[in-house]
């Protein structure tokens, strides 16, 4: 009966702008009980898109900078287990402890892993802010392992110092979604968000439908904080399961393609990603494993120089025909063997443990092959994302972009935090001097209307999803990864307008199905950004991750810049500009 | 790839389908849990959260 009362109170107070602290389990239980064809009229001051590592963090701060202040979470998911780190992580890749390692060195190591594609001040920051962040996580009951002489489990992954701090917390997300709660914040699950309001280049909110009611979503802010990472479902994984993907394969693409329509800039989009993990499962243990003395071997029983884990020498063994790779740990002692499986089966993806069951491989005696997994498009891992400042501000008004969907180079977890607290401080600054923007009612009708033209046109389609999903990414496995040249590039270009046209033929049965056609279109602008990234970029750079056969050398003279993208304002089309990399002048 | 319920331990609470990632899990109509689609990615949650250890998510064919 209660659960009844608050739902009456929620659709009839929400357009008054009323804002109600309802706890999340409530929350979860009245969105599955909305109508369908309902609308959720929502005004906040500060909507945060996506409630995985950044948006949680972004969320929690926000309140507590402003406690008086309004905070929103749309998430596709359900915030206690969304996002890349739904079941834990066990390490924060990137932190500078005073007294050991300074934010100039982090930058030394940045500007070396990067190949000079770094802007200064964004790497800096996240360096600089990293051990306060560190130390929020440990008082909120985050582990950080300690060794003998009590200092923190430090491993070096980078070429000038040790940065890897480990983290030994399989409930990380949900301690965030804990935080949230305790807030105030306001959490809408299972609604993806599939376009953001904005009017005249300033973003004021933004729209979606739950995934379960069909419900339409709008709503209103005075500042928008995207943080819903990369695209994980990129190049086809070597599985053959679409979404047996390495990165959380609910992050299709949506940030960068809901920023890049919005008319932000975006960079890094030629430089697509993958990293040698375990074969078929593709699951993480590089750095847990060779940083404890595992070795990594080639079919020649040759041990491979590792140079600070670099993944691009592993893939070198296997393009040169030096394959099948194995981690070898056999002649490890008991006790680091009993480390490695215990960090394995607990944080991160402990599926691994039944994985290895199955297959009969013991690590005391059995090599681990690695395989190359999927390419991806991320700001974390990768070089790619829209283009921020030191203060998460993306080129629009009123939007800030955080975590993986924004492009500082490689910052991992550490960068998602830092600058999920950064977005925060900026957001409420502006949402205190602004009021809610003008929205184009046009927009809203125009948004809703098409969601509803899928459902009714595509419900005889006769294609299914997942069956078109793998044809978009098969082609961009077959034209938009390296090895590039001019004429693969261009193949898919002319596939492109084919798929558009062709997602008429997608049958959408309802509104689960209706989020994953909303995803391949974020695929398919993803890959539309990325091709068009690497055309432009007329030379080889990042090792093989944008090699071009037509330009094999690596060109600094000419190159050493950005490839910025954007949504040209008359044609529609994508627009590429160069723009020079802020160094900073401080090295 | 479907679900292995224990349905003497299942209470039909209904969690596995509050907390998985890809919302893909449905209670059928006796209560309990099956993949309603197909987007599982074994990330495990349904399995870590079920209060009653009542769900085992299996790996596919040759992710064994
Ligand atoms: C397997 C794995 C291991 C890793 N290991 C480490 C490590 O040891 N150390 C380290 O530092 N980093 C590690 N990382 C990287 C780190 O986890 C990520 O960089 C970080 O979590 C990214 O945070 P995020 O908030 O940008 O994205 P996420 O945490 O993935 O959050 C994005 C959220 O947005 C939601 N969303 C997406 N689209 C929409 C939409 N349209 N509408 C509404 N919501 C949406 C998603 O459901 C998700 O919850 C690892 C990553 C992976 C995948
Ligand atoms: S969480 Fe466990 S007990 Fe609850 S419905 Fe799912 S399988 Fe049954
Ligand atoms: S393993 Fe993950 S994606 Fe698969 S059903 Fe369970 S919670 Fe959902």
């Amino acid at each position: 009966m209660i659960v009844i009362i608050i739902k009456i109170k929620l659709t009839k107070f929400i357009t008054k702008n009323l804002y109600l602290n309802i706890n999340l389990q409530i929350m979860s239980f009245i969105e599955t009980k909305t109508k369908v064809g309902e609308l959720m009229n929502l005004e906040t001051d500060i909507l945060v898109i996506g409630g995985g590592s950044a948006g949680t963090m972004a969320a929690i701060v926000a309140k507590e900078q402003n406690p008086d202040s309004d905070v929103v979470i749309i998430e596709k998911g359900e915030i206690n287990r969304s996002g890349s780190i739904a079941m834990g992580m066990d390490a924060l890749n990137i932190v500078v402890q005073p007294g050991i390692t300074t934010p100039e060195l982090y930058m030394n190591s940045a500007r070396i892993a990067t190949e000079g594609i770094l802007d200064y001040k964004p790497s800096f920051v996240m360096a600089e802010r990293s051990y306060s962040m560190l130390k929020r996580l440990e008082g909120w009951g985050i582990r950080f392992p300690r060794d003998d002489e009590n200092k923190y489990i430090s491993l070096q992954v980078h070429a000038k110092g040790s940065f890897l701090i480990e983290m030994d917390s399989p409930e990380l997300k949900l301690v965030l979604a804990e935080k949230v709660k305790e807030a105030g914040v306001r959490v809408i699950n299972r609604t993806i968000v599939t376009k953001l309001l904005v009017d005249r280049g300033q973003v004021n909110g933004a729209m979606g439908f739950n995934l379960r009611t069909g419900e339409f979503v709008v709503c209103k802010a005075k500042a928008t904080i995207l943080a819903n990472g990369g695209c994980a479902r990129f190049s086809l994984p070597n599985s053959g399961y679409l979404y047996g993907t390495f990165d959380y394969p609910g992050n299709a693409g949506d940030g960068y393609s809901l920023a890049y329509q919005a008319g932000a800039q975006l960079t890094g989009f030629e430089y697509t990603n993958c990293s040698p993990l375990i074969k078929d499962i593709n699951c993480p243990l590089l750095y847990i494993t060779l940083t404890r003395g595992a070795e990594v071997v080639n079919a020649l029983g040759e041990t491979i120089d590792l140079e600070y884990v670099s993944t691009q020498n592993m893939l070198k063994e296997l393009r040169e025909g030096r394959g099948p790779i194995f981690i070898k740990m056999n002649h490890l002692p008991e006790e680091r063997i009993q480390e490695i499986e215990r960090i394995l089966f607990t944080v991160e993806r402990p599926i691994q443990k039944k994985f290895w069951e199955n297959r009969g491989i013991d690590f005391r005696e059995g090599l681990i092959e690695l395989g190359e997994t999927e390419y991806q498009l991320c700001g974390g891992h990768g070089l790619t994302g829209i283009v921020v400042n030191e203060k998460t501000e993306t080129t629009l008004k009123g939007l800030y972009a955080a975590g993986d969907v924004a492009c500082v180079p490689l910052q991992h977890l550490t960068g998602a935090f830092v600058f999920g607290e950064v977005a925060a401080e900026e957001a409420v600054k502006f949402a205190s001097n602004n009021d809610l923007g003008e929205v184009d009612q046009n927009l809203i009708k125009n948004e809703e209307q098409r969601l509803l033209n899928v459902m009714d046109n595509n419900k005889s389609g006769s294609i299914s999803v997942q069956d078109f999903e793998y044809k978009v990414r098969r082609t961009i496995s077959d034209y938009a990864i390296p090895p590039k040249n001019e004429i693969k590039l261009k193949r898919f270009l002319w596939w492109l307008p084919r798929f558009r046209d062709d997602m008429k033929d997608i049958q959408v049965t309802d509104h689960h199905e209706l989020s994953r056609y909303e995803e391949i279109q974020f695929i398919l602008d993803s890959a539309e950004l990325s091709v068009h990234a690497s055309l432009a970029r007329e030379e080889s750079r990042w090792g093989w991750f944008h090699h071009r056969t037509d330009y094999p050398e690596k060109d600094d003279a000419n190159w050493l810049k950005h490839v910025v993208l954007e949504k040209g304002l008359k044609s529609g089309e994508v627009q590429t500009l160069l723009v020079d990399i802020e160094n900073g002048g401080e090295h | 790839m479907p679900l292995i319920v224990d349905e003497d331990l299942c209470t039909s609470c209904g969690v596995c389908v509050d907390r998985c990632t890809m919302d893909i899990i449905r209670l059928n109509d006796d209560g309990f849990p099956y993949k309603k689609y197909d987007e599982c990615w074994y990330c495990g949650v349904c399995e870590e959260d079920c209060p009653e250890n009542a769900l085992i998510i299996d790996l596919p064919f040759q992710v064994k």
